[in-house]
């Protein structure tokens, strides 16, 4: 078995065994990347060759120095026999949205294509603190606005690894696939309406939304201060669970981050799942989408290969002991996505009010002699017109003048999406979840340039995952099956608060009993063998 | 001309003297510092930096809401207030809209004719401050070292009638700032500062008029100075047939003008909504009323006690409780002291004053404690030294930190105790002056003074001169 | 033929109010995009809200750290949050004067 197809634990496991030096596993992670990773995106990047097309382009900056120079740190570490933590010699990527000091942080934006924080984001310091290897930033769509990592500015931008021609999925794009191309062992990346969750399914990858307050945001350039929630992205369950161990745990300059003590998360791996709820809705079977030229609101059924995997798999966590728990309504699932329009525009406006060209990063050329015009035309030079448009409605929809207060209208929404889930999960209730079986997405992955731009549709496809971000709870997706394209599907357990340790349980266990499955033997494209180094 | 009334409320934004900034642990005073030296990601607004809140401005906020008689809300919320500018970092200002830390209150003001006068509190609620710029050469240079310090900002009801009662508020308003403790509030450094709401209206009507804004008035002077100029020039506005627009201004202290700042009241839509970055402000009831109970007896109060207490006049009251730490050291002085507590204010209103002023310091910081300033009026009372020798014992004991009687047994300034001796000194001296004896003696009775000075002089100073008095009219009308 | 829920008039007043500038692309891109999300908004108001709903702030309810003890920790390298600003001068982050704005 090749290093870079080594699991997060088994690379730990040996680099404090002794049995492998972590600069041998830098040196593995860098020459993979080499091999598949082709052009990092990059401000001018554009049309690319035949070949180009097939590699993955994850990366938008490669910070080999930095991860060789952790990498020695490691080894010597391990040499004097101190404890070198639990991600000794783990390589990892970083989505470009979190502040690495040494590093650029663009944010896939040209408005903050030079920026080079003096600080570093808790979460990615907490990863090298337990000897994890930073090997680069990868990319993104544009400040997270985004389901497919097309919008970022940075291009060529990211391609699903088990068919180039199609998106990895947004806006953790980048991490997903660079996990999946077995370029890196873990991914950080950050989730507000399904942004980890969805780029994993398409990549048949495991990401992980903890709950919301349970990693700290400090260094994570804001979307939605009240939806983001940074998270692990590997490739087994395992490795999410080790990689959360890491990074968990209440921060004193997150004033939102959560005191409640972090659990032992492998230790909850190894209990078996017999006697557990898990639940299944008819609310997760459909998406829901307003007709924009009447305004009706109409149902598409989810892909028929997702539905049959989501039950299939229900299946198999039967006969691994686990109790299923059919028709428990979400009712208000439906109004998740207008819900998230109306929360994340309004504050990502806000958050974004600060990219100006007075403190740093773009600021329009030549000089001008105004200051409005410096603010106008260095926003409309910076940002690309997906972030225009989430500005525009953040301002409409929070601007006074209107006789709806939007805003706190869709807090109310917010409770209610809240309620569905307090209700499935009371311990005195009516259905007593353990977790809510769903399926990650209503669709595999699509072909780049398929779904134009921010369109309802694509926006829509968001509906499984925003739910869980509106209420805070903790959600998981794992890889179930492919498609008949051979495109990976998963599938999602939504767990109770701060009960990340039940759904990486349930997780493993599906793990185990789907272990000797067929679609477990496929392998991305990029990895097939027939990609010259 | 009609009988106008002018209706004035002030906005006033006071710094408060905690340690450190109010989302992040730069210090809250830069005011000496380098521009941005005191500086960091949070209060600088890099990207991805979140606020915390500094619980000590919580405190000094629900202090001074408890202060001001308003009701301290237990749970209070924090705002965005958006809008571009360079010397907002974030380009939102975190702020309390509409669940602000204080509301209602009044401040009671003792005007010059003794009278009382309440002005009334709308809201008081905790803000950052932004940064500062300055424009040279066309250009506008921003330095972030004030960014997020902790503001209250502070709204009055349209109580106040003239630019005096609005100074005399900001009077009164520094003075309780400093006395509990919650700012230095220093016009000259920022720390209190003020925008005038000013209308005008027919004597008896309840009709509020349109309004103009004066911004950045930053003495009490230009406080009065503007609101006069403005109320005057409503006025002779209404009374040409004009209409008051509501037009925010600007006041030039150097050259006592108002000029244009703003016409149109340009509509600045800050759309606010609760900033999800931070939690609510929780007190609990036993914080509350612990806050409350921390209170000390606020100015007016101690005032009033003086006077019924201590038998002081309002006037000498009034300058013993200008400042808290004065009227504290006065009590003690009292307290030490067994005779009459005015006694104790006429040192302090005069000596002791001087030498503060000279020295630059406030009561609490003197070397010279209220239980020697006691010690030594009881000297003078005893006749152990005379006046003159008091009052310089002042300073010896402020500078050498000795006490009193150390220093005059140290330094032999004790006045002659024993009587023989000094009737043996006055004798010395009438033997030594006999043309100066036969003019007394023969009516010229003004001499008793030179005799006394005389024997002060033999005595280097030591002569108690009511006794030496006493005893020289004994001897020359023998 | 789709809802309008936004006229260009205040269209442009939010474009203002971004301090952004559009192209003339974007400026129809946008638009109509806009219009589309806001159909999507609108359905949000038929939703009904039982009485004595509490807006969620944050789903759960953070309970967060308490406030912060008042004591100073100065940031090591404060020269280089300056070093930042694409333009300085004395230490002090230069823009052009507002002048012409209003």
């Amino acid at each position: 078995m090749s290093l870079t197809s080594l699991s997060a634990f088994e690379v730990a496991r040996k680099v404090k065994a002794g049995e492998l030096k972590a600069v041998e596993v830098a040196e593995a992670a860098l020459a993979q990347i080499q091999a598949v990773d082709g052009l990092s995106g990059s401000l001018d990047g554009g049309a690319v060759s035949a070949d180009e097309e097939k590699k993955v382009h994850a990366f938008i900056q490669l910070t080999e120095k930095m991860a060789l120079e952790q990498a020695e740190k490691v080894d010597q570490a391990i040499a004097r026999g101190e404890d070198a933590g639990i991600l000794a010699g783990v390589p990892v990527s970083i989505k470009d949205i979190f502040c690495v000091e040494g590093t650029t942080t663009t944010a896939a934006s040209r408005i903050l294509s030079n920026f080079e924080p003096p600080y570093t984001a808790t979460a990615v310091q907490r990863l090298i603190d337990q000897g994890a290897l930073i090997l680069g930033k990868v990319n993104l769509d544009e400040f997270t606005f985004g389901s497919s990592n097309e919008s970022s500015a940075y291009q060529p931008a990211s391609n699903n690894p088990w068919n180039t021609e199609h998106v990895p999925g947004g806006s953790s794009g980048g991490s997903a696939a660079s996990v999946a191309a077995e370029e890196v062992a873990l991914s950080l990346g950050t989730d507000t309406g399904g942004s980890i969750r969805q780029p994993a399914a398409f990549c048949g990858v495991v990401g992980l939304k903890p709950t919301y307050g349970r990693v700290s945001r400090l260094g994570l350039i804001a979307f939605s201060s009240s939806l983001d929630c940074p998270g692990p992205i590997s490739r087994d369950v395992r490795d999410s669970a080790l990689m959360l161990q890491a990074m968990a745990g209440v921060d004193p300059k997150d004033s939102t981050s959560s005191t409640r003590p972090v659990d032992d998360y492998l230790a909850a791996l190894g209990q078996d799942v017999k006697g557990l709820r898990i639940g299944l809705s008819p609310d997760y079977d459909a998406v829901y989408y307003p007709d924009f030229e009447t305004g009706e609101v109409r149902k598409e059924a989810i892909q028929k290969e997702v539905h049959d995997t989501l039950y299939r798999s229900a299946e198999l966590l039967a006969k691994a002991g686990a109790e299923i728990v059919e028709n428990v309504p979400m009712p208000n699932t439906a109004y998740g996505i207008p819900a998230y329009f109306v929360i994340s525009r309004v504050e990502a406006a806000s958050n974004l009010h600060r990219f100006d060209g007075v403190k740093y990063g773009y600021r329009t050329e030549p000089a001008v002699s105004n200051l409005s015009e410096l603010y106008r035309l260095t926003r409309a030079e910076g940002f690309g017109p997906q972030v225009k448009l989430r500005i525009l409605m953040g301002m409409y929809l929070s601007a006074a003048g209107h006789d709806a207060d939007y805003y706190t209208h869709a807090q109310k929404v917010r409770a209610l999406i809240r309620q569905n889930f307090v209700r499935a999960f009371d311990p005195d209730g009516g259905h007593r979840l353990d977790a809510l079986l769903t399926p990650t997405t209503a669709t595999t992955s699509f072909k780049r340039k398929a779904v134009f731009g921010d369109s309802l549709l694509m926006q829509y496809s968001d509906q499984m995952t925003v739910s869980s971000n509106h209420a805070g709870v903790p959600a998981l997706t794992i890889p179930a099956g492919l498609d008949e394209a051979g495109l990976p599907i998963g599938i999602q357990l939504i767990g109770s608060d701060f009960r990340e340790d039940q759904i990486l349980r349930i997780g493993y266990a599906f793990e185990q009993v789907s272990r000797d499955e067929a679609w477990r033997e496929a392998r991305p494209q990029v990895l097939a063998g027939e990609v010259k180094a | 001309m009609k009988d106008y009334e002018v209706v004035i409320g002030l906005e006033t934004h006071i710094q408060l003297n905690t340690n450190t900034k109010i989302f992040c642990s730069c210090k809250a005073d830069s005011w000496e510092d380098e521009a941005n030296t005191n500086i960091c990601p949070v209060c600088s607004g890099l990207p991805g930096t979140l606020p915390v809140l500094n619980e000590e401005a919580v405190r000094k906020g629900a202090l001074l809401a408890a202060a001001m008689h308003a009701e301290v809300n237990p749970l209070s919320r924090f705002d965005r207030k958006n809008y571009f500018y360079p010397d907002l970092p974030k380009g939102y200002q975190i702020t309390q809209f509409d669940e602000p830390i204080g509301k209602g209150g009044y401040l009671d003001l003792k005007m010059a004719d003794g009278t009382k006068k309440r002005v009334r509190i709308h809201k008081l609620h905790l803000e950052e401050d932004a940064g500062k710029t300055k424009i040279e050469h066309g250009t506008r240079l921003v330095d972030f070292n004030r960014c997020g310090v902790p503001l209250i900002e502070m709204v009055t009801e349209p109580d106040l009638r003239s630019g005096e009662e609005a100074a005399q508020y900001l009077i009164q308003l520094r003075q309780l700032l400093r006395w509990i403790g919650v700012s230095e509030a220093d016009m000259e450094r920022g720390h209190l500062r003020c925008d005038a709401n000013v209308s005008i209206r027919e004597r008896g009507s309840q009709v509020l008029n349109t309004k103009t804004e004066i911004k950045n008035v930053n003495s009490i002077d230009s406080v009065r100075q503007a609101i006069d100029e403005e109320a005057k020039r409503q006025i002779e506005l209404v009374e040409s047939g004009g209409k008051v627009e509501s037009y925010t201004l600007d006041w030039d202290a150097d050259r006592n003008k108002l000029s244009l700042m703003r016409s149109k009241e340009t509509e600045a839509d800050y759309r606010y909504f609760r900033d999800p970055d931070l939690l609510p402000v929780k007190l609990s009831q036993e914080e509350i009323d612990e806050i409350i109970a921390s209170l000390p007896e606020l100015p007016l109060d101690r005032q009033a006690r003086f006077v019924a207490e201590y038998g002081l006049s309002e006037y000498d009251a009034d300058i013993l409780t200008n400042e808290r730490s004065l009227s504290d050291y006065y009590e003690a002085a009292v307290s030490a002291y067994a005779g009459e507590p005015k006694a104790v204010a006429n040192w302090m209103m005069n000596d002791l004053s001087r030498m503060l002023n000279d020295l630059g310091k406030t009561a609490d910081q003197l070397v010279l404690g209220p239980k020697a300033l006691a010690e030594i009026i009881q000297m003078v009372d005893d006749g152990k030294i005379n006046a003159a020798t008091g009052k310089s014992l002042l300073k010896k004991v402020e500078e050498s930190g000795s006490r009193p009687a150390e220093i005059v047994e140290k330094e032999g300034l004790g006045l002659i105790a024993d009587s023989d001796a000094l009737r043996a000194q006055i004798e010395a001296v009438l033997a030594g002056a006999p043309d100066e004896v036969a003019s007394f003696k023969a009516g010229k009775e003004s001499l008793l003074g030179w005799f006394v000075g005389q024997v002060m002089r033999s005595s280097g100073g030591k002569a108690d001169p009511k006794r030496t008095r006493e005893i020289l009219l004994e001897l020359l009308k023998k | 033929m789709s809802l309008q829920y936004i006229t260009p008039e205040l269209f442009e007043k939010l474009v203002g109010l971004a301090a952004l500038e559009l192209t003339e692309e974007e400026r129809a891109y946008l638009f109509e995009e806009m219009n589309h999300q806001l159909s999507s908004v609108e359905s949000l108001r038929q939703i009904e809200i039982p009485e004595g709903t509490i807006p969620s702030l944050h789903g759960l309810n953070p309970e967060g750290i308490p406030p912060r003890a008042d004591d100073w920790k100065a940031f090591a390298k404060p020269e280089q949050i300056v070093a930042l600003a694409p333009e300085s001068e004395d230490g002090m982050i230069a823009v052009p004067d507002v002048k012409g704005a209003k």
